[in-house]
C-alpha cells in the first residue's frame, strides 16, 4: 500500500482548516467572552477548566446545545427550516477552503485555476446572507421575517463597498492569483491602501452581524431575528457557530489581501513534503493574523452598541461607497505611479 | 454634531474607554460558593428563645405576610413557628416583640428539599439552621482604594 | 406548502386608503419589552400605532392595601418598585405622617435624604443599565448594573437587607447607618461619577449610541405636559418640575441642588437627565453626609412617646415598632408625594379609625408615562423602540401595581 496519500498537501490542508478553524472559534469566542467580562467589571468564563481560566466553556456549551432536542415548529417550512443553517455554515466555511493556506498547501491544485478560486470564496461568503434569508423566510414567524428583511437590506450597504475594495486591491496587485498577492505585498496591503482595509473591515462587520451592525439579529426588537425560532444544533450551526465561521472566512480573505497572507520577510519555504516545518509555520503565521483580525471584531461587542438600519444604510451608501471608490482611485493612481 | 470629525472622535474615545477597561478591569465579582460577601447587616432566619415568649402573639398579628402561627405548647401556652415559604425577612416579628424572644441572626442561605421542611415550629426555630458547608469559603469584603472597588479577603 | 396558511401577508390588515400594516405582538415574552405588551402596528419600518396591554404583573396593591395593618403595608408597597423601595415607602410614611400629625426627627431627615438619594441613584443606574442592553451596548448594562451592586452593598449596610430595605417608617427611619457607612458612601460616591463618565463616553456619546437616541421619540413640552409626563419624561421635554422642589418635602430645600432639565425632548435629552441627575445625587448625599448629625433620635418625638421607656432609650440606634402597632389612623386623610427615579410617587392614605387604612390611593410615575411613551412611540421606527421605551425607564411592576 502506498503511504504517500499522508503527505499529501490537499489533505493536509483540509485536516488543518478543519482544526485549525475549530480552534480559532473557540479561542475566538473564549476571548470575545473573556474581554468583554473584563471591560464589564466581571470574569466570564471561570467554572468550566479554571486552570485555562474557563478556555473550554464554549464546548460546554456546544455540548449543551447540541443534546437539546431540536424543535421544529408547525407553521415553519420544514425542508428549509432544517437544512438553512448546513447551507449556512457549509457557504460560510467553504469559502476559505478555496483560498490557499501557505503556497503549496491548497485544495485547488492546478495554479492556474487559484484566481478563479479567489474570486468564487468571495461570491460564496456573499452568499450567506441569502442562507440567513431563507432561514428568516422559512421561519414563518414575524421576528423571523422582519430580520431576513433587514439581513436582505444590509446586504445592499455592504455588498457593493466590500467588492469595490476587493477591487481595489486586485487593481494595486495587479493580478488574483492569491500567491502573486502575497508575494507582490512589499509592504502590508492595509498599509498600502488603508482605505481598501478601513471598508473591507467595516464591511465584514455589517456582513457577519458584528457590533455595531447586528441588526438583522438584533434582540431589542425583533428578538435574534431569524434565528428566533432555533434551538438545539440548528442554532449552533447559524447564529451561534455559522456567524462566526463567516467571521473567521472574511477575516482570512482580509489577512490574505491585506495583512501579508503567509508571508514572512526574507523566508522562503521549500516544496512540500520536504519542507513540512516551513509550510506549518507559515501557515500557523497566516491563522495567527486571521485569529487576531476575528479578535478585534470580538472586542467590539465590548465598546458598541447596535446602530439603526436606516443609519446603517445611510452609512453603506454616503460613507462606505465613497470610501471605497476612493480606495479604487488611490489604487488606480499607486499603479500609475509605479508602486 | 454631526461633522464626520465628531464622528471619528467619539468612536474613537468610546474604543479607547473599552480598550482602558481591557487593560485595568475593575472587577467586583464574588465566587460565591467560594467567597462571601460580608455585608455589616444582614436580616436572615429568625430565631427563637421558648422560654422568654409571653405568647402574646403579636409577631403572628404583624407579619405583612402571615407567615407565622402560633403553636400550642404542653405548657398550655403558644409559641411561634414561622414558614419560611411565605417569610420576606422584614423581622418586623423580632422589633415588635415585647419580651425579646425573637431574636435575629445573619443566616440568609436557606434552600429546602419540599415545601413542608420550610415550615419550622418553634421546637425547630429554638437553634439556628445547620447550613452545610460544601465548599470551604473566606470571607470578603468590598472596599475603595483610590475611588476604585476592591474585594479584600476579611481577616478571620 | 399551503398558501392561506403560510406567510405573514395574512398578517397585514387592508386598513383602507391602500395603507397596510403588519401588526407585531411585542411582549410579554420578549427579551426588552418587559412584562407589558404593546401591539405595535408597523407601516413599512414606521411605527403607525401602538396599543399598550398592561396588567401582567397587577397585585392589587391599593386593595391590598385596606386589608391590613398600616405598618404592615410597608414592606408591600416597597414591593411597586423594588429599585426605588425608599422613595416609595418614603411617600407612604409622609401620607401617615400627615394623617396621624407625627413629626419626624432632624437626623431622621437626613438619613432620609441621603437613602432617597441612594434609591435615585440606584433607580437611574437600573434604567440607564436596561437602556444601554435595549440599544445593544452589554457593557451599558453590566456597568449600570456593577454599580448598583455597589449601591444595594449600602443598603444592606443601613437596613440588613439588599433590595428590600423595609427602613422608612413614620416618623423617621428604622435602624441609624454604622460608622462604616459614611466612609464607605463617599468612596462609592466617588467611583461613581467617574464610572457614569465612562458610561457617557461608551454608550451615549459614542456616535452609534447617539444616533439611536437623538432625534428619537421626540416629545414637546406642550405634550410632555399635556399628557402629564413625569420625572425624566417630564424633564427631558424641558418642563422644569421636580416635586423636590414643588413640595419641599425632606430637608431639600436647605441642600443646594439643581433640577436637572433638558430642551430635546427625545430620548438622548431624557438620558442626560438622568446622568445629570446622579450627579446631582451625588452631591446632594455629599452634603447631607457632612451635615447629617451622628446622634440624636430616629424617630420624631410624637413616634418616641409611644415607645415603650426601655426602648426609646435604644432610639438613637434603632427603632422597634411595638409603638407603631398599637396606633390607629384616625378618622382624615393624608397625602405623600415623593420624586423617586422615574417621576412624581403619590400617596393618599384615608383613615376611619380602625388600625387599617380605608383606602389606599396610588400613582405612579410609569403608569402616568404610558400615555407620553405611546405618543413618543408612534412615528418613530421600529429599532427605535427600545431606545424610547429605555428612555423613560418605564417599569412594569410599578405601573400594574
Amino acid at each position: 500500500m502506498d503511504w504517500g496519500f499522508l503527505f499529501s498537501a490537499r489533505l493536509w490542508f483540509f485536516v488543518l482548516m478543519f482544526a485549525a478553524s475549530g480552534i480559532v472559534l473557540l479561542t475566538v469566542v473564549w476571548f470575545e467572552r473573556k474581554a468583554a467580562a473584563r471591560v464589564q467589571m466581571r470574569v466570564g468564563p471561570y467554572h468550566v477548566s479554571p486552570q485555562l481560566g474557563g478556555y473550554l466553556q464554549l464546548l460546554a456549551d456546544a455540548f449543551k446545545f447540541i443534546i437539546s432536542e431540536p424543535i421544529v415548529h408547525k407553521g415553519a417550512y420544514r425542508l428549509l427550516f432544517m437544512w438553512g443553517p448546513a447551507i449556512f455554515v457549509t457557504l460560510a466555511f467553504g469559502a476559505s477552503l478555496l483560498i490557499p493556506l501557505t503556497p503549496e498547501l491548497r485544495l485547488i491544485r492546478d495554479v492556474n485555476l487559484l484566481p478563479y478560486g479567489l474570486v468564487f470564496s468571495l461570491v460564496v461568503l456573499l452568499l450567506v446572507s441569502i442562507a440567513i434569508v431563507l432561514i428568516g423566510w422559512s421561519a414563518n414567524n414575524k421576528f423571523a421575517y422582519i430580520g431576513a428583511a433587514r439581513e436582505a437590506l444590509i446586504v445592499t450597504a455592504y455588498e457593493l463597498p466590500l467588492l469595490l475594495s476587493f477591487l481595489a486591491m486586485v487593481i494595486l496587485y495587479g493580478t488574483l492569483n492569491p500567491i502573486e498577492i502575497v508575494e507582490r505585498q512589499w509592504l502590508a496591503g492595509a498599509l498600502l491602501n488603508p482605505l481598501a482595509f478601513l471598508v473591507f473591515i467595516i464591511a465584514t462587520a455589517m456582513a457577519t452581524a458584528k457590533f455595531p451592525f447586528e441588526i438583522a439579529d438584533y434582540e431589542g426588537d425583533v428578538a435574534t431575528g431569524p434565528y428566533s425560532d432555533y434551538g438545539g444544533i440548528f442554532l449552533v450551526l447559524s447564529f451561534a457557530g455559522g456567524a462566526y465561521y463567516a467571521t473567521f472566512s472574511y477575516s482570512f480573505l482580509a489577512t490574505l489581501l491585506f495583512l501579508g497572507g503567509w508571508g514572512i520577510p526574507n523566508f522562503a519555504v521549500g516544496s512540500w513534503p520536504q519542507d513540512m516545518l516551513g509550510h506549518l509555520l507559515l501557515a500557523g503565521w497566516f491563522l495567527l493574523k486571521t485569529t487576531i483580525l476575528m479578535m478585534f471584531f470580538a472586542f467590539l461587542r465590548a465598546a458598541m452598541p447596535v446602530l439603526r438600519l436606516d443609519h446603517t444604510l445611510l452609512f453603506g451608501w454616503r460613507g462606505l461607497l465613497v470610501l471605497s471608490i476612493l480606495a479604487v482611485v488611490w489604487s488606480v493612481v499607486l499603479k500609475f505611479v509605479g508602486i | 454634531m454631526t461633522s464626520v470629525g465628531y464622528i471619528v472622535k467619539a468612536t474613537i474615545d468610546a474604543l479607547r474607554v473599552a480598550a482602558r477597561n481591557f487593560v485595568k478591569p475593575e472587577r467586583i465579582t464574588v465566587y460565591y460558593p467560594y467567597e462571601k460577601l460580608e455585608y455589616v447587616r444582614m436580616r436572615g432566619w429568625i430565631g427563637l428563645w421558648t422560654e422568654k415568649c409571653t405568647s402574646c402573639m403579636l409577631c403572628a398579628r404583624i407579619c405583612p405576610t402571615n407567615a407565622i402561627k402560633m403553636y400550642p405548647a404542653p405548657n398550655a401556652k403558644r409559641y411561634p413557628g414561622v414558614d419560611y415559604g411565605r417569610c420576606i425577612m422584614c423581622h418586623f416579628c423580632i422589633d415588635i416583640c415585647p419580651a425579646d424572644a425573637l431574636y435575629p441572626t445573619d443566616i440568609k442561605e436557606l434552600a429546602w428539599y419540599n415545601y413542608r421542611e420550610m415550615i419550622y415550629t418553634p421546637d425547630m426555630e429554638r437553634e439556628p439552621p445547620k447550613v452545610e458547608e460544601t465548599y470551604k469559603y473566606v470571607k470578603v469584603s468590598i472596599k475603595y482604594e483610590n475611588g476604585i472597588p476592591r474585594k479584600i479577603e476579611t481577616v478571620k | 406548502m399551503r398558501e392561506e396558511s403560510y406567510g405573514l401577508v395574512l398578517g397585514e390588515r387592508d386598513l383602507g386608503a391602500g395603507r397596510r400594516v403588519l401588526d407585531i405582538f411585542w411582549g410579554p415574552q420578549h427579551p426588552t419589552s418587559g412584562h407589558t405588551r404593546f401591539i405595535v402596528e408597523v407601516d413599512g419600518d414606521i411605527v403607525v400605532n401602538v396599543t399598550p396591554d398592561p396588567g401582567y404583573v397587577h397585585r392589587t396593591m391599593e386593595k391590598l392595601g385596606e386589608t391590613r395593618h398600616w405598618i404592615q403595608n410597608i414592606p408591600l408597597f416597597e414591593r411597586l418598585s423594588l429599585p426605588d423601595a425608599i422613595n416609595v415607602t418614603w411617600a407612604y410614611a409622609l401620607a401617615v405622617e400627615k394623617l396621624l400629625k407625627y413629626d419626624v426627627s432632624p437626623r431622621a431627615q437626613y438619613l432620609r435624604v441621603i437613602m432617597g438619594e441612594l434609591s435615585r441613584i440606584s433607580t437611574h443606574l437600573y434604567d440607564l443599565g436596561l437602556h444601554g442592553i435595549m440599544i445593544g451596548s452589554s457593557t451599558g448594562f453590566m456597568w449600570g448594573y456593577g454599580l448598583r451592586e455597589l449601591l444595594v452593598h449600602l443598603w444592606a449596610m443601613v437596613s440588613g437587607s439588599r433590595t428590600t430595605p423595609t427602613w422608612v417608617v413614620p416618623g423617621g427611619v428604622r435602624t441609624a447607618p454604622p460608622d462604616a457607612f459614611y466612609e464607605q458612601t463617599k468612596g462609592f460616591l466617588q467611583y461613581l461619577e467617574k464610572k457614569i463618565d465612562e458610561f457617557v463616553r461608551v454608550v451615549v456619546k459614542n456616535p452609534v449610541g447617539f444616533y439611536r437616541l437623538k432625534d428619537v421619540g421626540y416629545l414637546s413640552k406642550e405634550e410632555a405636559a399635556r399628557l402629564m409626563a413625569t420625572g425624566p419624561g417630564a424633564r427631558g421635554s424641558g418642563v422644569a418640575w421636580d416635586a423636590r422642589k414643588a413640595y419641599k418635602y425632606g430637608i431639600y430645600d436647605e441642600l443646594e441642588w439643581d433640577i436637572c432639565v433638558e430642551d430635546g425632548g427625545d430620548s438622548l435629552a431624557r438620558t442626560m437627565v438622568r446622568i445629570c441627575e446622579i450627579k446631582q445625587s451625588a452631591g446632594i448625599i455629599r452634603q447631607a453626609l457632612d451635615r447629617a448629625p451622628r446622634e440624636g433620635s430616629l424617630v420624631g418625638d410624637a413616634a418616641l412617646h409611644r415607645l415603650p421607656p426601655k426602648l426609646r432609650e435604644k432610639a438613637n440606634e434603632y427603632v422597634k415598632l411595638s409603638g407603631f402597632f398599637v396606633v390607629m389612623l384616625p378618622q382624615g386623610e393624608g397625602t405623600g408625594i415623593t420624586e423617586g427615579g422615574r417621576g412624581r410617587y403619590y400617596f393618599h392614605v384615608f383613615g376611619d379609625g380602625s388600625e387599617k387604612p380605608y383606602r389606599v390611593r396610588i400613582s405612579t410615575p410609569s403608569w402616568q408615562n404610558l400615555r407620553p411613551m405611546i405618543k413618543a412611540f408612534i412615528g418613530s421606527r421600529l429599532m427605535d423602540l427600545p431606545a424610547i421605551y429605555g428612555s423613560f425607564g418605564y417599569f412594569p411592576p410599578e405601573q400594574d401595581r
